[in-house]
């Protein structure tokens, strides 16, 4: 690569980084105060997904399988790393619901033990209020990740949600 | 350590040599290729030779007429590569289901004398070498104890709304893991006792077995014991109860094997849990594991090394001895080693 295109490449990188914002609803990565998803009107809004982190939103999306709308948490419960309740993106959560009109949130946080608790404490959260409350299929590599499922076992398992009994 | 090993497929090979000549390298490596971990807990650095950046270990696994290669390089501080038939492995299970062993070294004798983390260790090593399977349910419980622990000691004796809601879903994922492995180890506590019962008599000669008794720290419901604890948890800021409390009690005659028998006898438990563990890995594998005994005969009576000898399960077994064989014993084949050599 020749120097200047370097330079080039970097500038780009840090234009990149300045530009996007998270978005002030879902808190997806974007480059507006509301990001592409939450500012297109033909998504449902009655269905939210939850899930940890922006770049399970893009795994999400290759699905294909999905036209609500998302809401990033910020991670996953984890004493050990400091991460509580406070920690995660909760509050936002539950002040969306009525607004919204929110009638189904999928749990899709990671098929890990830590995601896996984070999916319950929020059912536990979400079933008094009404909401109908489900999480994706089981049948994810456990332990994974669920930004390196392929899309089509991602696809069944978003198909294959069921409700959740916390 | 170089060289090539070719121990008698289906009988007991015995490798001799003086203290020092490498007798344990040879089957620190075996058991490498099963768990990329050394069994007698060598740190990583340890295993190359000094001077040298890796150390090579190849190993070929035949069962029936499929043969399966195992290649391990160990470069410190880089992570291990294996392959399998050139093809890079990317689970430790993967080798674990190629390469079965059953280890016995004179450090086992802690399986008895020592407190009971020996004991589950030895009890959920069993468990997943039988059934790969719980190895998820093994790694679980240990993960949300880490987690459990640290949010008891933040929660600092109180436990608030919040930490009340999240303790919740911790329990009940290690009401879920811990049952199952908990289940887990009593089945095979059940599955060991007359084998190992049977060992011991006739490795010792004497009328008299052992008696293995799985010990939960819980009652029926690990759910309800976790409940019923959590003030006292909150208090401590630890788990106090869990499969992480159980203990596996043995006994002779009603004495504590732990306390009241001699260490020659207590040498024989460890045996007998090992041929015992030996015996229920091989009948879940369909074949039995490749029995690693290494310097088994230091510390016991020529009663017992004869015994020993002659009551060798069915399969491969390498032995390893500084000094000479029991009388009346004959191994299938003999290999010298010196100053880490093979010799021809
Ligand atoms: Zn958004």
């Amino acid at each position: 690569m020749a120097k200047e295109d370097a330079t080039r490449l970097a500038q780009a990188i840090v234009e990149v980084k300045e530009r996007t914002v998270l978005c002030s609803v879902c808190f997806n990565i974007g480059i507006a105060e509301r990001c592409a998803i939450c500012a297109d009107d033909r998504r449902d809004g009655s269905i939210l997904c939850v899930v940890e982190d922006p770049r399970d939103i893009v795994a999400v999306e290759r699905t294909r399988e999905f036209k609500g709308r998302y809401h990033v948490l910020g991670g996953a419960l984890s004493p050990i790393e400091g991460v509580g309740p406070e920690q995660l993106r909760v509050r936002e959560l539950l002040g969306r619901l009525e607004p919204e009109g929110v009638t189904e949130v999928i749990l899709c946080t990671n098929p890990n033990l830590e995601g896996e608790a984070t999916a319950m404490y929020l059912a536990r959260l979400l079933k008094p209020l009404g909401v109908r409350t489900t999480r994706i299929a089981s049948g994810l590599p456990v332990g994974g990740d669920l930004e390196y499922a392929d899309e089509l076992t991602l696809g069944r398992a978003l198909e294959g949600r069921r409700e959740v009994d916390a | 350590m170089q060289g090539e090993l070719r121990p008698v497929s289906g009988g007991l090979t015995v490798v001799t040599g003086d203290n020092g000549a490498g007798k344990t390298s040879l089957l620190e490596a075996i058991g490498y290729c099963s768990s990329l971990k050394s069994f007698r807990g060598s740190p990583r650095e340890s295993l190359v030779r000094s001077g040298s950046a890796s150390a090579i270990v190849r190993l070929e696994a035949a069962d029936g007429s499929r043969h399966t290669l195992v290649e391990i390089e160990i470069t410190p501080p880089r992570r291990d590569q294996a392959m399998r038939n050139r093809q890079r492995v990317r689970r430790v299970q993967e080798l674990l289901e190629t390469v079965r062993v059953t280890v016995f070294t004179p450090d086992d004798l802690a399986l008895v004398k020592g407190g009971p983390q020996e004991r589950r260790d030895f009890l959920d090593e069993v468990v997943v070498s039988a059934h790969p399977r719980l190895s998820v349910a093994r790694h679980t419980v240990e993960r949300v104890l880490r987690q459990r622990n640290v949010l008891l000691r933040q929660a600092g004796g109180r436990a608030g709304p919040e930490v009340s809601t999240t303790l919740d879903v911790w329990d009940h994922q290690l009401a879920a893991a811990g049952t199952e492995l908990a289940e887990a180890r009593a089945t095979l506590v059940a599955e060991l006792a007359p084998l190992a019962s049977s060992a011991f008599s006739r490795l010792t000669g004497t009328g008299a077995g052992v008696v293995l008794d799985y010990q939960r720290s819980f009652g029926d419901s690990l759910a309800e014991a976790l409940a019923s604890h959590r003030h006292e948890d909150l208090k401590r800021g630890v788990t106090t109860v869990g499969p992480h409390r159980d203990d596996l009690a043995i006994t002779s005659d009603d004495l504590d094997a732990r306390t009241r028998l001699s260490q020659g006898r207590q040498r024989c438990v460890t045996l007998a849990l090992r041929l015992a563990a030996h015996g229920v890995v091989g009948s879940y594998a369909g074949a039995p594991p490749v029995l690693l005994l290494d310097d088994a005969f230091s510390e016991l009576d020529d009663a017992t090394a004869k015994a020993l000898v002659s009551e060798l399960p069915p399969g491969q077994a390498i032995l390893t001895t500084a000094g000479p064989l029991p009388p009346g014993s004959s191994p299938d084949a003999v290999v010298r080693l010196r100053d880490g050599r093979i010799l021809p």
